[in-house]
């Protein structure tokens, strides 16, 4: 897989999608196979590397913005403080949180929690991130908004690997995996995955519905 | 030793309560109201003298596990748990994390207990005040470690407390603490015999009632300094990365 791009995991409800990130971010262990990451199997070693967003906003509610965003950077071992401040605001700045970073999380709206979650995912600068379902019950406007963000860090080189379940994320990625059932119906850009369906004007949409189509004839 | 790590997580698990002023406000006022009700009940104050030691092994065995539990819960069920264990911090250091946070809360709510019963309600101790306090410190570490080694076993809230009658109500019956263990039938002395709260009552009673030193219960400490390491040894390895869930 290409470094410093975002890589759509697109798929209903229930494909795999969640199973398959808590497997490379080690929650779970897989009961046959093996998980490569960087070249590594998943351990605490190669934590600092990765970045995790899970669905649930998972925050500490009676803590602030900035709390809670500082005790993620302590987590992952920011350990001097000048470095540490400048990250967490960074962060903060990066969700546009920082004019909101004294208030507690629970008075804040489910976008706002969203963006503060990816704050704490993204505090040390990991290489590579986990997203889970990162855009779930936005709004479009925020969901854009949230595009720009993760574009902001590929450019910085990051490798995003970002699951949903609509096609409007899929435009954004480089690269994609339909997954059904428990498994990749098909991979590839987004480009190559439109033009399998042999039709010009076909969407994202079309394509996904071409491979389940074509999974099914099989 | 602490690590840094340990220590970053007890730091939040205090600023957590800390802005949280209303259980911050509960954690202090419960045990004054608790143990007044207690205090007035008792028409004896000779009564009240032998049950004292016993109650306030009972009570910081209460307060500290229900706190720890449900807090530690509450770390998995808003899935702060699942990023905690993707990041490079350790199973043991999340545990003693942990310890440290909420052995200062209850810490605190037994002191009160301790001065309350003591100079309140006018209970007749022998024993060094200091010696029932080093003594309470290691029943607390004990209650902590094994509310956090329960939480691991209910998914939500509600399964938590259901375990309050099943772990501590039973200890109260069995551990001494309203009638002498000799007076049991045989199977239910083994019983006791296993359990923490038993040597936390016979402990607190010799130093309270009996004037002996942290020396004499020598046996005790130990039995309750190791169900401590035990216990929180079985609470980290029960936090399986996968048991986020």
């Amino acid at each position: 897989m290409p470094r410093g791009i975002s890589f759509g995991l697109l798929g209903p409800n229930g494909a795999g999608k969640t199973t398959l990130i808590r497997l490379l971010v080690g929650l779970l262990r897989p009961g046959a196979g093996t998980i490569r990451i960087l070249g590594q199997r998943p351990s605490r070693k190669m934590a600092r590397l990765i970045g995790y967003m899970p669905q649930s906003h998972s925050l500490y509610a009676e803590l602030s913005v900035i709390q809670n965003v500082d005790f993620f950077a302590r987590i992952y071992r920011l350990t001097d403080k000048a470095e540490r401040a400048r990250r967490v605001e960074e962060a903060i700045r990066l969700v546009d949180m920082w004019t909101r970073r004294n208030d507690a999380v629970q008075k804040l709206s489910g976008g706002m929690k969203q963006r503060v979650s990816l704050a704490c995912a993204i505090v040390h600068n990991p290489p590579l991130l986990f997203l889970d379902e990162p855009t779930v019950g936005l709004d479009p406007e925020l969901r854009v908004t949230f595009w720009k963000y993760f574009t902001g860090l590929t450019k910085q080189g990051a490798t995003l690997i970002i699951s949903s379940h609509t096609m409007d994320d899929a435009v954004h990625c480089g690269y994609l995996a339909f997954m059904r059932d428990g498994k990749v119906i098909a991979r590839g850009s987004p480009g190559d995955l439109k033009q399998a369906t042999g039709s010009p004007e076909a969407t994202l949409e079309d394509a996904f519905l071409h491979f389940v189509r074509q999974g099914a004839a099989e | 030793m602490i690590s840094s790590q340990a220590f970053t997580i007890a730091a939040r698990v205090i600023q957590q309560l800390v802005r949280d002023r209303r259980t911050l406000a509960l954690i202090l006022i419960v045990p004054l109201v608790v143990m007044t009700l207690i205090g007035l009940s008792f028409p004896e104050g000779s009564v009240l003298d032998y049950i004292a030691p016993a109650l306030l092994a009972t009570l910081a065995l209460f307060f500290s596990f229900l706190l720890a539990g449900i807090s530690f819960l509450r770390e998995r069920s808003q899935g702060t748990m699942e990023r905690l264990m993707v990041s490079p911090v350790s199973r043991g250091d999340i545990v003693v994390g942990y310890l440290f946070g909420f052995f200062t809360f209850a810490l605190t709510q037994t002191l009160i207990i301790l001065l309350f019963t003591i100079y309140v309600l006018d209970v007749h101790y022998y024993g060094d005040l200091w010696q029932i306090f080093i003594f309470q410190i290691v029943v607390i570490t004990g209650a902590v470690n094994l509310g956090i080694f329960t939480s691991t076993f209910a998914r939500n809230e509600f399964q938590m407390v259901q375990f309050i009658p099943l772990i501590i109500l039973p200890q109260v019956f069995l551990c001494g603490v309203l009638w002498p263990v000799e007076q049991m039938p045989d199977y239910l002395q083994w019983l006791s015999a296993i359990l923490p709260l038993t040597y936390a009552v016979d402990g607190l009673r010799d130093i309270m009632l009996g004037g002996e030193s942290l020396i004499d219960v020598g046996v005790e400490l130990a039995i309750l300094a190791g169900f401590a390491v035990l216990i929180s040894t079985l609470a980290a390895l029960t936090l399986r990365r996968g048991a986020a869930d």
